[in-house]
């Protein structure tokens, strides 16, 4: 299940990662390759883990087996001093953004250069400005994160996420919410990260129209494994029963649209097994 | 920090708390030096503690010193001794009810502000947001939090007491007739620095300070991500906080006195 990458062209390899969360088997034994400096998009049913494993990526959780190797270094045997210094090098993108309540549009972009350099505040200033000219929100700076709206939000979040330059950049479902306009700037914006700086991203999402504009590999997890992986523009074609009901929006089939219960007719009051 | 536990009784769980409680104490206590680097943050929050405070507590010292001088006068009037009324007004309130008071209300007013403000910046995934850009949380938001308050109870508190004794002294003297000079010649060669300014005001409201800062920021850390969540947080932020300067109260006293 690897994708077509040698050892140095990979910057993240998960290997064997196996979690277990209130008795459920999130992952079972998973293996995955991140190729260095492309797009890769996750996707899978809702619930199969896809946020959580951004989270192993990163460090905020552990697995019960296996490894992630982010850049050579095994992410849950770092200490708390090497993972952050390793996240340093790492942009999150929330779901909800996670903007800092208490600050402004430009000091929420400042806040990662004023933690960790002492640059002069010219030097900030210019940087912030670039990074919200980046995802047009420049003449926003002003304004206080509850004055945004949900894509505004998100892409104060991106500008904040990209200002150190990082090496990788994790998208958790960044095209929620997003106006036509938006979606299409930030979908613009992965692409030219990703072209002219070389960086790495990771995109958990569900819209596969835009996953094929952007991404360069998709992974199809499903039931704590990678089930389907390949090309986004041909991977729905590949007639593997998962891509079919997943990219096909089909009720029936390997993933079960109803949580487990017990008898829809005993439930509702009816002789067990009775049908319409 | 997980503050979960599985048990369902009662007094197992608050044990529980009150371990989880202990062992981020020594969380917090041991990134107190990584917070030094965030200088402004703990200023910030001293303001908002301490300075924000003001208000009520002066209001309410300005009070409680003119009730106090109220009802003693008329009590010590039937022993002829109306004169020790502002001397026992100010053992009162530096021994008992200065920093007793003082730390019941910042715990109402700060306390919960505290609570709630940390409860909602995890529901909003600020806190994990900070994780990611490898800032500290424990530095960042816990730590100036706790340092505030340790700093901002003893100045509040001495700010009750000066209110209190000015309460007592436009009470007594301005209203009911007590000489001004006899109000204050008894009150200095009364009240003794160490066992009363020192034991009371200050070793008393350092040690509230700590607990409720403790129990606010703890219980905020700790909120379950939901409305619910912070709600109840906030609200054992206030009953956590009573019971536990009370019962410190008591301890401090023998202790001390």
């Amino acid at each position: 299940m690897n994708a077509a990458a040698s050892p140095d062209d990979t910057l993240i390899r998960i290997r064997g990662l196996t979690t277990v969360l209130n008795g459920k088997k999130v992952f079972d034994a998973l293996d995955m390759d991140i190729p260095r400096g492309k797009v890769t998009a996750i996707m899978g049913p809702s619930g199969t883990g896809k946020t959580t494993l951004l989270k192993h990526i990163t460090g905020q959780m552990r697995g019960d087996a296996g490894q992630i190797l982010v850049d050579g270094r095994n992410v849950p045997e770092l200490n708390r001093e090497a993972l952050y210094a390793l996240r340093e090098k790492i942009g999150y993108l929330f779901q909800n953004s996670a903007l800092l309540t208490d600050f402004d549009v430009f000091e929420n972009v400042a806040f990662p250069l004023r933690q960790h350099t002492k640059l002069p505040e010219v030097l900030i200033r210019n940087l912030v400005l670039t990074k919200l000219q980046a995802v047009g929100l420049r003449g926003a700076a002003q304004l206080m994160p509850s004055e945004l709206s949900g894509g505004m939000a998100r892409r104060v979040a991106l500008a904040r996420a990209i200002v150190f330059d990082p090496m990788l950049i994790l998208y958790d479902e960044p095209f929620v919410g997003l106006d036509p306009i938006a979606l299409n700037q930030v979908l613009k914006l992965i692409r030219t990260l990703n072209e002219t700086l070389g960086i790495t991203s990771v995109l958990v999402a569900h819209e596969l129209e835009a996953i094929k504009q952007v991404a360069d590999h998709i992974y199809l997890i499903a039931n704590g494994k990678v089930v389907a992986q390949g090309d986004p523009r041909t991977i729905a074609d590949d007639g593997s029963p998962w891509t079919r009901q997943f990219f096909g929006g089909e009720a029936d089939g390997p993933v079960p649209f109803q949580y487990p219960a017990g008898d829809y007719a005993e439930a509702l009051g009816f002789p067990r097994g009775t049908t319409a | 920090m997980n503050a979960r536990i599985g048990n369902d009784n009662v007094v197992t769980q608050a044990l529980g708390q009150i371990g989880n409680c202990g062992l981020f104490l020594l969380q917090v206590l041991a990134a107190i030096p990584r917070s030094l680097r965030h200088g402004r943050e703990t200023v910030r929050q001293l303001w908002f503690t301490g300075a924000m405070s003001l208000t009520i507590i002066m209001t309410c010292g300005l009070f409680v010193g003119m009730v106090l001088e109220l009802q003693l006068y008329h009590v010590l009037s039937m022993f002829g001794s109306t004169s020790m009324s502002g001397t026992v007004v100010a053992i009162a309130t530096y021994r008992e009810l200065g920093p007793v008071v003082t730390a019941l209300l910042f715990a109402g007013r700060a306390g919960t502000a505290i609570t709630a403000e940390i409860g909602l910046m995890r529901a909003t995934d600020q806190i994990a947001a900070m994780e990611l850009m490898a800032v500290d949380p424990l530095a960042y938001v816990a730590a100036p939090r706790f340092l505030a308050g340790l700093v901002a109870m003893p100045l509040l508190c001495c700010v009750f007491c000066a209110l209190a004794v000015f309460g007592g002294h436009l009470v007594g003297v301005s209203w009911l007739g007590i000489d001004n000079g006899t109000f204050w010649s008894n009150m200095t060669a009364t009240v003794d620095v160490w066992q009363d300014i020192v034991s009371g005001v200050i070793w008393k409201s350092l040690a509230f300070g700590a607990v409720v800062s403790l129990i606010a920021v703890f219980q905020g850390y700790t909120a379950p991500p939901t409305s619910e969540g912070v709600a109840y947080a906030t609200t054992r932020t206030v009953v956590a906080s009573s019971i536990a300067i009370l019962a410190l109260d008591f301890v401090l006293t023998a202790f001390l006195m």
